[in-house]
């Protein structure tokens, strides 16, 4: 966050506001428009202020009286009031709005994360890091940057039109200078962006050097040359500085033109009305009103710019949100058609007796070169056990990932008793599976919350059952379960991850047992008991294994990934 | 030296580090002077202009002023662009000497199996640190200090008592109540702590367990846990969001009671005659151009804290005694025998528990002894200690020949593979690295870039070429730590077949769990805690 100072034109090419923001943070849209009362508001009580001092003022000068103080005083004293309130008011709007916004993101990410449970682009420190601190950079977006932009829009607006009704001279000075001030920044940021780009890819390449090196530390060490690279860090560190100062000369000009025109401006306003009241060609009280309203006239613009840095880590942050939650297409990806249901190909329908008619199968994974799972058919009867076995990476778990609709293939379709899987309802089709995935998920408590999982409503009796058939007899469902099933070995957890399975059997609701490599942490004796539960159970079965005694037990042996 | 330090102690130290930064940071901090005066003297002399302009004089008189005015417009954004350009020199310069500092402290301490992954990480983001502290808080709180002294005492020629009311209304506002409302929303961040600790233990166990709790129909349940939590520290952010406004209004409110008070302590003084009447509008307007300025010091003080935090947590481990040796000390020239014996060793941390006691190891050439042990017994000391990384508490630990460690999680550097092999032996030739490569079982281009920069190796790769450096080093004692661990069973048992048949003759030691690997060895020996 601190490497803001740096930061590129990232903010420019989504423009200041992200729309998905205003789509899915509903909260955005509210205060977009409160920001532009509170604009509003400003810039008329900016108005009465410049109007009460320059009357105050003038008279005082003119008649060297105090009576003009007895109301400009009370008056001033109320319009300063009122900023000060308003002022904090948007704040704490902003901040509110900020928290809001924070919150409905991050359900949306979750939320996201779920709707594609078995991807891990995104790993888990990294969501970690996203939602508790990534997502805080929108708070100075909205604190800082979102409202100097609504009052960016307003403010320079109303306060030239009051400008111009007092004296349209002045006015045309601000309305040729003011919408100079964005169309030359534009000029500066276009006419360099090529050549800050190039810079930005050899400065990131030289600050990437440091976290490289600290990062490979322990391994320098062990090899005795961590002291010696030192000296090649010195030397990166100054070719990345004198990189860096190039950068900035061109990318401070368009600050520069920004403050240039703005600060050039009032003066010329002011010197112009002066030589005017000098010949009375205009009164003291109207140039004063007018010195007063015009650096208003330019400030909020130029605030904008101050908090550029804001902007920038903001609009970062929600970009990092929404590609979480909804994660970009990859172009050349194959089109998920798992469309063939039988009427528009020629082929014969699938059976409707088997349980699961698998066809054609092939799933390519986004961004990858080859398919992760070749063409591969199959029927499974129901009450039969199918053991799928073949080489490591052949796509036995893209396969079992396919089957429970965790993914989409992006070839073939699979048919349940005749109807295409796709068309079920997801979560009515996943009641009906018992699942034990390669590396079994273990929620924060007991043994006992994880097994129940299978079946909430299980008795005491039910899960230590459940537990013994999976080969865990010596696991107790007391025991506890740290974060990331700290307390249980592999083996343990995917005996506990069984005996989940096997529970939802016993609730006679699960029609399918998905099992991927379940003895792979097990011992002889409690592969025995778990294939005899298995066998015990009557479920239709598809497992995954290398193992012979599994082999042996299955009905049918499927090579996938020869 | 404590980790937390005094701002002014901080900054002593930060300009230890680099050789004539007082000079450069007061140079920007000039700048930044001239610049934020040029606005303020811009209005001053404008209201002077006017004022005089009223009198009708000869315009000859307010040519100096009209000239005035111009210059002061011309010269703040000049000013600014050069002070901005001085400014960050400087804090790039800050920062590449703290990264220097960072990396030399760090490369003397050792850091194998100290588990501080998270740490290093951390410490990369936070020395950035030093720019914010720079360009952000230090070159524009004491310049906007420095402008808002001096406007006041000029002012106070003219007209004392509006001067005394400027000055403490800008002290309020631009030093009392950024510093009040900073230190009331880093109390209720504080409070938010724990409730953000348990948002990211909802967040890992949902990512974690994200197939199983939706296989099983449990995912609603336990997002629905995750927003209670998300609730309840979205409602602590919104009672706490009424303090982190305060300063902004505070501003508004301390410029307005400037200008009312030269208003009406000027206004009688005009009215008496002890104040020349073109002096008011001077008097009277000026605090208006005193906003910007106060609204850098709130921005300064927000910056402050984050900055400060950031640095505290650079220097607790920049200033941290150094444990072990750091580098690896090199070995003598290869022995007939390569061999590590250990007698009767305690092996633990310097200054911590001791972990094994007694310990009593013989590895020759060509045998291969497996260490195991639960997770935390100590076998990653136990290898620092065989490395010669850090000193056996007592006993005797010597190892002839030169040593060698594969670690499970070897980095790999953003350069070429053959440079990456390469930091095995400095001096090996192209011949020699390709050789190493063939021999660790992997044939690819010694010229590709790897790393964060270039494609990404698979686990078993990554190993690989960790191992092609233990053999361009002629390394002649291998100790290799999980060498099968997060790799699948295949592409570990194609690695253990290499690794084996590259060093059929050289003594290993492998600390490891996994059954496959034990079985390869010789003898093993089981830890356990005492």
């Amino acid at each position: 966050m601190s490497a803001a100072p740096m930061a590129p034109a990232r903010a420019s090419r989504r423009g200041p506001i992200d729309p998905r923001l205003l789509q899915r943070a509903r909260a955005t849209r509210g205060y977009l428009i409160l920001g532009v009362l509170v604009g509003c508001a400003t810039a008329g009580l900016t108005i009465v202020q410049a109007w009460a001092l320059a009357h105050a003022l003038g008279d005082i000068f003119e008649t060297q009286q105090l009576g003009s103080l007895a109301w400009a005083v009370p008056l001033l004293a109320a319009v300063f009031g009122a900023k000060g309130l308003l002022a904090w008011w948007n704040q704490w709007l902003a901040h509110r709005t900020a928290a809001a916004v924070k919150s409905t993101l991050r359900r949306d990410i979750m939320a996201a994360r779920l709707a594609r449970p078995i991807d891990s682009s995104v790993s888990s420190a990294s969501l970690i890091t996203l939602i508790t601190q990534g997502l805080d950079a929108l708070d100075g977006y909205f604190s800082k940057y979102l409202p100097q932009l609504m009052l960016a829009l307003t403010v320079p607006a109303i306060i030239t039109v009051a400008i111009l009704i007092a004296d349209p001279t002045s006015a045309l000075i601000v309305v040729v200078t003011l919408p100079l001030i964005p169309i030359f920044m534009a000029l500066v940021g276009w006419t360099t962006e090529a050549r800050m780009r190039k810079r930005w890819r050899i400065q990131t390449r030289l600050a990437n050097h440091f976290a490289d090196l600290v990062l490979g530390l322990p391994t320098l060490q062990v090899f005795g040359r961590a002291t010696a690279q030192a000296e090649g860090l010195r030397r990166s560190e100054a070719a990345h500085r004198r990189e860096t100062m190039g950068t900035l000369r061109i990318s401070f000009l368009s600050a520069m033109v920004l403050e240039l025109l703005a600060t050039l401006s009032v003066a010329i306003v002011a010197v112009a009305m002066g030589f005017r009241v000098v010949f009375y060609e205009v009164d003291l009280i109207t140039a004063f009103f007018v010195l007063i309203l015009a650096p208003e006239a330019y400030l909020p613009v130029r605030q904008v710019g101050v908090h550029y840095h804001d902007a920038a880590d903001g609009v970062a942050a929600a970009e990092a949100a929404f590609a979480v939650i909804d994660p970009p297409v990859d172009p050349d990806a194959a089109p998920a058609s798992n469309t063939p249901d039988g009427a528009m190909t020629a082929e014969p329908g699938p059976s409707e007796r088997a349980l699961l008619s698998v066809r054609d199968l092939e799933h390519t994974y986004p961004g990858a070169a080859s398919p992760a799972l070749q063409q591969v058919s199959f029927e499974v009867t129901a009450g039969h056990i199918v053991a799928l076995t073949g080489p490591s990476g052949g796509g036995k778990t893209t396969l079992l990932n396919a089957l429970i609709g965790f993914l989409k293939p992006t070839s073939g379709g699979i048919w349940v008793e005749g109807r295409p899987l796709h068309g079920l309802d997801q979560d009515a089709w996943r009641a009906g599976i018992a699942y034990v995935g390669q590396h079994p998920g273990m929620i924060t408590g007991t043994v006992g919350d994880n097994v129940r999982l299978g079946d909430p409503e299980a008795g005491e009796a039910a899960v230590r059952s459940a537990l013994d058939r999976a080969g865990g007899p010596e696991l107790s469902p007391w025991q506890r379960v740290g974060d990331g099933g700290e307390g249980l070995s592999a083996g343990e957890r995917r005996r506990v991850a069984v005996a989940r399975a096997l529970l939802r059997i016993d609730t006679g609701r699960a029609r399918l047992l998905l099992l991927d490599e379940p003895t792979a942490g097990l011992d002889a004796a409690a592969e025995a008991t778990l294939l005899g539960s298995l066998r015990g159970s009557g479920t239709t079965a598809v497992v995954v294994s290398h193992r012979p005694a599994v082999l042996a037990a299955a009905d049918r042996v499927i090579e996938v990934g020869r | 030296m404590s980790a937390t330090m005094s701002g002014r102690r901080r900054l002593t130290w930060l300009a230890g580090l680099q050789p004539g930064s007082i000079a450069h940071g007061w140079g920007a901090t000039g700048l930044a002077f001239g610049a934020s005066a040029a606005s303020v003297a811009l209005m001053g002399v404008a209201a002077w202009l006017l004022s005089r302009a009223a009198e009708h004089p000869p315009v000859l008189y307010l040519q100096v002023a009209a000239v005035g005015v111009r210059f002061f417009g011309i010269s703040r954004g000049v000013l600014r662009y050069v002070e901005r350009l001085v400014g960050h020199s400087l804090a790039l310069r800050m920062q590449s000497a703290l990264r220097l500092e960072t990396y030399r402290r760090l490369a003397n301490t050792t850091l194998l199996g100290t588990r501080r992954g998270d740490l290093l990480t951390r410490v990369i983001a936070d020395v950035e640190a030093v720019q914010d502290l720079v360009v952000r808080v230090v070159v524009p709180a004491v310049s906007a200090s420095l402008v808002i002294v001096a406007t006041t005492a000029l002012l106070g020629v003219f007209s004392p008592g509006s001067a005394a009311v400027l000055l403490i209304s800008a002290a309020v506002a631009g030093g009392l109540v950024p510093w009040w409302a900073q230190r009331a929303s880093l109390r209720a961040d504080a409070d938010a702590v724990p409730t953000r600790g348990r948002l990211a233990s909802a967040v890992d166990e949902l990512s974690r367990t994200a197939p199983d709790l939706v296989a099983y129909g449990a995912a609603s349940i336990h997002l629905g846990r995750m927003a209670a939590i998300d609730d309840e520290l979205r409602l602590g952010e919104a009672r706490s969001a009424w303090i982190r406004g305060l300063a902004t209004g505070a501003q508004v409110l301390a410029a307005g009671v400037a200008v009312l008070a030269a208003l009406l302590i000027g206004g009688p003084q005009v009215a008496s005659g002890s104040l020349p009447p073109v002096m008011l509008a001077v008097l009277v307007l000026t605090p208006l151009a005193l906003h910007e300025v106060l609204s850098t010091l709130t921005l300064a003080a927000q910056t402050a804290t984050r900055a400060h935090s950031a640095l505290d947590r650079v220097q607790e481990v920049v200033l941290a005694e150094p444990i072990g040796s750091g580098d690896l000390p090199a070995s003598p020239d290869p022995p007939a025998r390569p061999r590590v014996s250990v007698r009767d060793a305690s092996i633990g941390w310097p200054g911590g528990p001791t972990l094994l006691d007694d310990l009593t190891l013989e590895v020759g050439p060509g045998e291969a002894v497996a260490i195991t042990g639960p997770s935390g017994v100590g076998k990653t000391t136990l290898a620092a200690t065989i490395l010669g990384l850090i000193p056996a508490q007592s006993g005797i630990v010597e190892v002839t020949g030169r040593i060698g460690y594969l670690a499970q999680d070897a980095h790999i550097f953003a350069t070429s593979l053959a440079e990456n092999v390469k930091i095995g032996n400095k001096d090996a030739s192209a011949a020699d690295v390709v050789d190493a490569l063939t021999r660790a079982g992997l044939s690819l281009d010694p010229a590709r870039v790897v790393g964060e920069l270039g494609a990404t190796l698979s686990g078993g790769e990554a190993r690989r070429v960790a191992l092609a450096r233990l053999l361009v080093g002629q390394y002649q004692v291998f100790v290799l730590d999980e060498p099968t661990e997060h790799l699948d069973a295949d592409t570990a048992a194609a690695l253990l077949d290499d690794i084996w048949a590259t060093a059929s003759s050289t003594p290993m030691l492998v600390l490891t769990h996994d059954p496959e690997v034990i079985r390869r060895c010789h003898r093993v020996v089981r830890l356990t805690a005492d």
